[in-house]
This record gives C-alpha cells, structure tokens and sequence, in this order.
C-alpha cells in the first residue's frame, strides 16, 4: 500500500529530514512511528499525501509515485488519504457536520451522499450529539474525533494521524487509539506518529523508529523504544 | 453538479457578508465606470443618429438676389429642374413669401411702418435624388448667376461627423482606461477575501479540493459583485436618459433624440453583461494568482 525507497529529503534552509529512508507498509497494517522532535515524521507524512516533494527516491502510494504525480492528480491522492493533525485543523466557523461534509462536497458528492456518510462518520467517532456545535465548543478529545471523521469520511484505504493524541490526557488518548483500532479492523491502512509511550507499549504494533531523519528500528510487536 | 453551484452560491455570499465594505467599494466602482460607458454609448448613438438624419435629407433653398424679375425667375427655374440630379423644383415668388410671412408672424410681431416694401427674396426649394447629390447641385445652381445664397445642411453634417469620431476614440480609449482601473478594484477585492480564507483555502485542499473547486466561489463572488454594480449602472442610466430625453424633446423638437428600443435594450443588457465579466475576470484572476503562489 505504501512504499519508499531510497527516500531522501532537504529542505531548502539545508536541513537533511530525512535521510535514504526505505520502508514497506502493506494494506490493513497499523504502524507507529517513533522518534524524538525533529526526527523526521511529520515530514514523512507530508511526502505520502504530496505537501512536500522527496529530494530523492519513490514514493509509492496504492501503486502510484507520489514524488511524480502532476499537480492536478494531487486532489484525488489525498481523498485517499485521511489525515488527523495535532492541531486539528478544524475550520472555526463551521460547525462539526459541515467540516466533516466538505471532504465529501470537494469531491462533488450528492447532496444525500453528504449527508449519509458524513453522519455515518460522525456516529462512528461518537460524536453525532455534537454534530451541530462549533469547534470552539468542543474539547480537545472532541475535537480530535471530529477531526478523525473528518478523515475517514470518504472511506480512505490510508489513514495517517499525527500525534493525535498530543494534547490529549491519558484516558482520551487511550480512546482515541481504540478508534484508531476500529478503523484499522474496517480494512484502513493506519500510520500513527506519535511520543505517546505507554499506547505504543500497550498495543503492541509494528513500530518504525526514526532518528535524525534515518530509519533506525522496524519492529513487528515492537515497544515504543528498545 | 447542482449540489456543488449550490455550495459555491453559499460560500460566495457568506465571504460578501464578511467583506461588506470592501465590496461596496467594487459594486460602487463597477457601477460608476459602466455608467461612463453607457453614457459614451448613448451620446455617439445620438450624434451618429443626428447626422444619420441630417444627411439623409434631400433639399436645399436657393435664394435670388432681389431685383430679378419674375421672368429671369421662371427661366433660372427651368434651367434648375434641368440640372443633373434636381428631382424636382418649386417657385416661391417672393410676393408669396411675404403674404405668407405676414400671415405667420403679422399678429404676433408688429412690423410698424418700418416694412412696407418686401425684402425677401424669390425662392426655390430643390430636392435632389441623392444626398450627394446636394454639394454637386448646390454649386451648379451658384454657378447660375443670379443666385445670392444657397442653403443646405452639408457643412454642419462635416461639421457633426468630426465631432462623432473624436467623441468615438475618446470614449473608447477613456472606457478601456476604466474597465483596466475596475478590474484592478475587483481583482483587489476578491484578493482580500482570498487571503481572510487562507486557512479554508489550505484545508479545502488537503482534504482533496481541486484548483477548480476552490476557484468557483470566488469567481461567483466576482460574478454577484459584477451583476449588482451592472444592475445599478443600468438602472442610473436608463432613468437618466430617459428624463434627459423627454427633456431634451420638448427643448428642441426639432432635434431627433435616439430612442430605439431594441438598440437601447441592447446597450442596457451590454451593462449587465459587462459588469457579470468584469466580475468574473476579476475573481478569476485574484484566485489564481492565489493559488499559484501557494503552489
Ligand atoms: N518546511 C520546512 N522547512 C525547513 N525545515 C523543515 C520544514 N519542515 C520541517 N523541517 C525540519 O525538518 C526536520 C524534521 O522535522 P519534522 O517536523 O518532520 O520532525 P518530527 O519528527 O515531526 O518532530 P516532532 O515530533 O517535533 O513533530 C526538523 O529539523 C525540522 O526543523
Ligand atoms: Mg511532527
């Protein structure tokens, strides 16, 4: 599902993020992604749904080079991408229906599609009570499972989350993770990047460490650090 | 389709109301300079009217000089009739004129005692097959001799049709200045709406919004912007002409004022339609360059 090698970024300033990274990860699989601040995930993520260009190397998604997509396919790449963001990235004067319906209205949905899945995806996250608030109104546990339906409303085959549970206390978090979970179980790819250790440690995923932009550790079952 | 046009209408109101003073100004500007456009549209219809007019007129006055004869007169008048191109003459003896002038103005104007002896002319009223023909017959008729003036309107139409196309490059090159100045308002406004929608711009598109989807409801917004400042000018326009006209009519009957309806329906529905694509362009080009910066 998705596929890179030989994967190098620099950014202009000259800062090596990711070094020769080469890495596998096959449908239905449910990764974390480790590593101290700077290390190179959030860029990763970015290379995978095209908000920034490899300097060098593929980047395979579903069978496709992400690296050489031409900007007009980069749309139809990321509606099979859902993202989750740290910051959630909510638009603060739509409620929470109308966040998570525009992913379906850029993709030019019928009205009663729209409606359908996107209360499908707000009563999967278990927010379909606050359907109509503001993210103003919502705590972050809240607003982080907004964001999820908001991700998986097109029933994308990959989800990535990035430090979704950064702001989140323990419990939250936990049940974040187990959403996270459901949606994997539903055939969803899941990459998760993350400084949670005692998540990584309880669930027992395959973990993929980076280091200063190269890929130190793979591990099936593995622990948040050696 | 339907539900998107339907979304895009939304979004673009929804970023008017936002933007309400920026947007007045864009609606006002369109407004003005399509009315300047329009007024320029109207008067050159009027000129060229007018010399459509005056030139398509056939007659011209000879007048005799005092002391001819009515004899000398009825031989001038078969040597006129005989000229190429004279379709046809008539003699006004000049004892004629004066009964004639006395009638007219002999109740109104007291002549006193300071008029008893006729001062007009013999006259005789020329019309010629084609308006061409004027200039032609009129010196062919001087050339007779005993001929003191001869009247027609060819110097004032020279006269007009100077004065149509110097208010033609005028106008054009005054509309062209303005429209460049309008779309620049436009472009101005739309750009402020799409840098306060920035972030919805960003997130539209990372969760799959193509070029074309984030474009329209700012080309609609261009669109709405447009249509009411065209409406406007339309409105300002047609109620001011039309009072302009009715004023001018009962001023100067004589004077034919432009009032065909199906040109001038066409010149109100050119407001509109200039107004919707100063709009549109204008949205279109604040967006692109947008979103081409934001690569
Ligand atoms: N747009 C950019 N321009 C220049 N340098 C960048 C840019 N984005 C990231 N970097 C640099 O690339 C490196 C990797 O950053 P990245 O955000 O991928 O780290 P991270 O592993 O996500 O860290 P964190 O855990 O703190 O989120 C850092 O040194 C960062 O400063
Ligand atoms: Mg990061």
């Amino acid at each position: 599902m998705i596929e890179l090698k030989g994967v190098t970024k620099v950014f202009p300033s000259g800062i090596d993020a990711l070094h020769d990274i080469n890495l596998t990860i096959g449908k239905e699989e449910f990764v974390f992604l480790v590593g101290s601040s700077g290390a190179g995930k959030t860029t990763l993520m970015k290379l995978l749904y095209r908000e920034e260009k490899p300097t060098a190397g593929k980047v395979v998604v579903d069978r496709v080079n992400v690296a050489e997509l031409a900007p007009d396919q980069v749309p139809y790449l990321r509606r099979n991408i859902g993202v989750v963001f740290q910051d959630f990235k909510l638009l603060p004067k739509r409620t929470i229906y109308e966040n998570v319906a525009f992913a379906l209205r850029v993709t030019g949905a019928p009205r009663s599609t729209i409606r359908r899945k996107a209360m499908q995806a707000l009563e999967l996250v278990g927010m379909l009570r606050r359907a109509n608030s503001f993210p103003d109104e919502l705590s972050g546990g809240e607003k982080q499972r907004a964001c999820i339906a908001r991700a998986i409303v097109n029933n994308p085959p990959i989800l990535l989350a990035d430090e979704p549970t950064g702001n989140l206390d323990p419990t939250t978090s936990w049940d974040i993770l187990q959403l996270l979970d459901k949606i994997n179980k539903r055939n969803t790819t899941v990459v998760v990047a993350t400084h949670n250790k005692s998540i990584v440690d309880e669930m027992k995923r395959r973990v993929v460490e980076l280091e200063e932009g190269r890929l130190v550790r793979d591990q099936q079952l593995g622990m948040y650090s050696v | 389709m339907f539900s998107s046009l339907e979304f895009f209408t939304i979004e673009a109101f929804r970023s008017l109301r936002r933007g309400t003073l920026m947007s007045s100004v864009a609606v006002v500007t369109i407004a003005v300079s399509l009315s300047i456009f329009g007024a320029f549209l109207l008067l050159i219809m009027n000129l060229s009217n007018i010399v459509g007019t005056v030139s398509s007129r056939l007659d011209l006055v000879a007048y005799t000089s005092q002391n001819l004869s009515l004899e000398d007169a009825g031989a001038i008048q078969i040597k006129i009739a005989k000229l190429p191109g004279v379709e046809h003459v008539e003699f006004t003896s000049k004892a004629e004129a004066w009964k004639k002038f006395k009638e007219d103005f002999g109740g109104k104007v007291d002549l006193g005692g300071a008029l008893h002896d006729n001062p007009l002319p013999h006259t005789f009223a020329v019309r010629v097959r084609t308006p061409e023909l004027l200039p032609v017959a009129a010196k062919a008729i001087s050339d007779l001799g005993v001929i003191d003036e001869v009247r027609y309107s060819g110097k004032l139409i020279d006269r007009m049709k100077s004065l149509v196309s110097a208010v033609r490059v005028g106008g054009i090159s005054l509309i062209a200045l303005l429209s460049f100045a309008t779309l620049l308002i436009v472009v101005n406004t739309i750009r402020l709406t799409v840098i306060a929608r920035e972030t919805d711009i960003y997130i539209m598109k990372l969760v799959g919004a193509t070029n074309t989807f984030v474009k329209w409801p700012f080309i609609i917004e261009g669109l709405i912007l447009g249509l009411i400042g065209g409406g406007a000018s339309f409105l300002i326009l047609k109620f001011s002409y039309e009072s302009v006209a009715a004023r001018l009519g009962a001023a100067l009957p004589f004077l034919p004022v432009f009032n065909d309806q199906f040109a001038l329906t066409v010149i109100y529905a050119s407001l509109l339609i200039g107004g919707m694509g100063l709009g549109l362009i204008g949205g279109y080009i604040s967006v692109s360059r947008a979103l081409k910066n934001e690569g």
